[in-house]
């Protein structure tokens, strides 16, 4: 048997480096998608996005802020505007992602009591750019203003400590954990790399027991496993796999550190959970493969499964912010637990006890896919069934 | 003349037949926009995400701490999870049942009250990009009003009346204004650009499913005779996608508009010659794609990973400028890349055409490259499919 299964395994190696269906799919589109990715986000950051000044105060202290928001990653001041309609022609074309505007006797009316209101606007249709916009430019102003507040209590005499205490009464220590930076080659690349890994496995799997029937191999596959589906099925299983396993060495200890400045995606646990979501993967390819006969409708299911992967995954959108049903359909897709997994694995470098659930879900789709292809694909291997073919 | 029009409606009426007759052709060009369109839609639906779950553990337990943390649960963003200690506030963000923690020291009404500077932790899981940057924006900005609240006590205390002591607690405000969608949300950014990411990608994957498959069939060199040349097949099986993808996207800007509830702040007639434009490039991108490949299930399983990068790069999702040269150049190359920028304007801002000239300029000179490249694509399937003559 085992030797049969060794067999099988050999005999799909060579298949696979044989039929562009197989080796463009797996071979090839895998580092050219990572090396892609890892080049759109190679800056990591949207840095110097360009912004508009609007300064009606032109003022020392206005003067001041915009030398501090220009200071910052994401803020490029390009163009200063004199009007709110000139303001909102640029953003209309696309010059500016954003702007600030100081009002008229900023620093007289923050003298006299009067409250002063700088106005930042952004371009939401562009939700990236203008969330690092507004975040930047909101720290800024928030801080120069604390820094207006303290010298305004310091006047009165009052001491730098109660001062600091009046302006800033509970002081909030924020850390964002994990990705501090939003760096956003470090959050996205591995990310959409597992899409295309997952959607890879399953497409190309899903053309491994039905196109032995098209290059009329069917026969030679019954030889070679000695009649038996599950030797069929476990053999191909571990030729992908190990397909697999080479991609994801090639891409977390070659290709990903060095175009993504030496990031290191490589780890044991990561290895785990992307082995559970291959065999997952492989698993409801081979279901497909066992189920249709046409090779077409088997690509098309691959395709209609695997598309929607991403986005339901929870990755980008958070699962609780879909509605019910969206959430109960993620469910049937091993992405979801992966992702789930990813980010507990990869980004806060939990040990794998953190993912056991998920780790459970993904092997459910093996337990159950697997054993149905074998199942299925055992009616194929009927001598008479091999007849007729 | 006249014989080319009968020859193109020939062509258009079997095209037709052809997708009847195969049904991967039918289900990418007549169910996926459809079923995609509104499957897709429902995940944005509520379009912003509410109520992320934060962990909280107060161990003032004061009168000020769970004033502190009722106002923090009475935020639309946040759900307070609570935590008896540190400890298990951040076991709860490991196990994925919240997105951070929140901790209360003890001492922290006492310090205030006494004029003292007190500290409080927020730590958001930033592997999550949405739900922590809200987070984040949510409890700074209740962390604001709080400071307010104290100094506007401490004014009021030193004798300035109610007014006079609001004025001076916020002297300096920012007044945010995210323009074109106000609440800021990912459903609002991402649905416009959904919408015709659908229609372009089951476009190119249908059109360039059936030339590969005229191609596996030898089929071209027949067509392009009963087309009275490359220029008239191409149009006999353009018409075709031109005329049902022109269908779906006025089908998907009127009623997937309103389904979804977005807004639309510009002109239906931009946004027509825009989208007409748009299709209009793609569909000579797709037969020069389509002629690539030998058979229908290779073009099939290839453009199906098209998806992703055409939108990752199309510089929607990130900015165009923040690419390296090499991928602005491709990026530059893809219908989607100027469509957006005008499309987007148009629907999100208002803009107009001529608000973007450039990109409309840049996308005819796409069209006029995709047809050359399509119609050398025909040209070569047409010489390698020409019989042999001895």
């Amino acid at each position: 048997m085992i030797r049969s299964i060794f067999n099988v395994t050999l005999r799909e190696w060579k298949r696979i480096l044989t039929f562009p269906v197989y080796y463009l799919a797996m071979l090839v589109l895998p580092p050219v998608l990572c090396l892609l990715y890892a080049g759109i986000y190679n800056k990591h950051f949207a840095e110097d996005l360009p912004v508009a000044i609007w300064d009606e105060a032109n003022s020392p202290l206005s003067r001041q802020f915009t030398f501090m928001l220009e200071q910052t990653e994401s803020i490029h001041i390009t163009q200063q505007v004199q009007s709110e309609g000139e303001l909102h022609a640029l953003l209309h074309n696309g010059t500016v992602m954003g702007a600030i505007h100081f009002p008229r006797r900023m620093d007289e009316h923050i003298k006299s009591r009067q409250p002063v209101y700088i106005t930042i606007y952004t371009n939401v249709s562009y939700l990236v750019p203008a969330k690092l916009l507004y975040k930047d430019a909101a720290q800024v102003l928030l801080t120069a203003a604390a820094g207006v507040q303290l010298q305004k209590l310091m006047k009165t005499g009052m001491p730098a400590g109660k001062a600091m205490a009046l302006v800033m009464p509970v002081q909030l220590q924020s850390f964002t954990l994990y990705n501090p930076r939003y760096d956003y080659q470090q959050y996205l690349v591995p990310g959409v790399i597992a899409v295309a890994m997952q959607m890879m496995m399953i497409m190309v799997v899903a053309l491994a027991l039905n196109y032995e029937h098209k290059t009329g191999t069917i026969e030679a596959l019954y030889a070679v496993s000695n009649g038996s589906a599950s030797n069929a099925v476990i053999g191909k299983t571990l030729a992908y796999l190990s397909i697999a396993w080479l991609d994801y060495l090639m891409i977390t200890l070659v290709i990903y550190p060095i175009f993504a400045s030496g990031t290191q995606l490589f780890s044991p646990d990561l290895f785990v959970i992307f082995t559970l979501l291959m065999l997952a993967c492989i698993s409801i390819g081979m279901m497909v493969s066992a189920i249709f006969k046409d090779l077409l409708l088997a690509c098309d299911v691959g395709i209609f499964y695997t598309s929607p992967a991403f986005v339901f995954s929870g990755f980008t959108f958070p699962r609780w912010g879909m509605p019910w049903y969206d959430q109960y359909y993620a469910m049937i897709m091993p992405l979801t637990p992966f992702v789930d997994a990813f980010f507990k694995v990869y980004f806060m470098e939990l040990p794998l006890r953190y993912v056991r659930l998920e780790m459970a879900h993904m092997l459910l789709f093996t337990a159950v896919g697997l054993p149905v292809a074998i199942l299925l694909f055992q009616r194929s291997l009927q001598p008479s069934t091999l007849q007729h073919a | 003349m006249p014989e080319k029009k009968n020859n193109i409606g020939y062509l258009f009426l079997r095209e037709i037949k052809l997708i009847a007759g195969n049904h991967s052709l039918l289900l990418t060009l007549l169910l996926a926009p459809l079923f995609y369109v509104f499957f897709y839609g429902t995940i944005y639906s509520y379009k912003v995400e509410e109520k992320v779950v934060l962990a909280v553990a107060d161990d003032d337990r004061s009168e000020m701490s769970r004033m502190f943390v009722e106002q923090m649960n009475n935020m639309q963003v946040v759900s307070v999870m609570r935590a008896v200690s540190l400890e298990e506030a951040q076991e709860r963000m490991y196990r994925g049942e919240a997105q951070g923690y929140f901790y209360i020291p003890k001492g922290m009404q006492a310090k205030v009250l006494s004029l003292q500077q007190a500290n409080v932790v927020l730590a958001v899981n930033g592997a999550r990009f949405l739900p922590s940057s809200e987070l984040t924006g949510a409890i700074t900005q209740l962390g604001l009003t709080i400071g307010a609240g104290v100094r506007l006590q401490y004014q009021e205390k030193m004798g300035l009346n109610s007014t006079m002591a609001l004025q001076e607690a916020m002297p300096v405000n920012i007044d945010y204004r995210p323009l074109y969608n106000p609440q800021a949300s990912y459903g609002g950014f991402l649905l416009p650009v959904l919408l015709v990411l659908i229609l372009q990608q089951t476009l190119l994957l249908g059109l360039s499913g059936s030339v590969a498959l005229e191609r596996e069939n030898n089929n071209i060199a027949r067509l392009v005779t009963t087309g009275g040349g490359l220029s008239g097949m191409l149009y006999g099986k353009a018409s075709f996608y031109l005329l049902l993808y022109l269908a779906y996207a006025a089908f998907f800007m009127t009623v997937n508009y309103q389904v979804l509830h977005l807004p639309f702040r510009g002109s239906y007639r931009d946004l027509a010659i825009i989208l007409f434009l748009f299709i209009l490039t793609l569909i000579p991108m797709g037969i020069w794609i389509g002629t690539l490949f030998k058979s229908q299930l290779l073009a099939a399983q290839l453009m199906a990973f098209s998806t992703y990068p055409f939108f990752l790069i199309c510089g929607y999702a990130w900015p165009f400028e923040s690419m390296p040269p090499l991928l602005r150049g491709l990026s530059s190359l893809l219908p989607l890349t100027p469509f957006v920028k005008v499309y987007t304007s148009v629907v999100q801002t208002g803009g107009t055409l001529r608000d973007h000239a450039g990109s409309v300029i840049h996308l005819v000179l796409l069209w006029i490259f995709y047809l050359l490249l399509a119609l050398w694509g025909i040209k070569r399937c047409n010489k390698k499919q020409q019989p042999l003559s001895l």
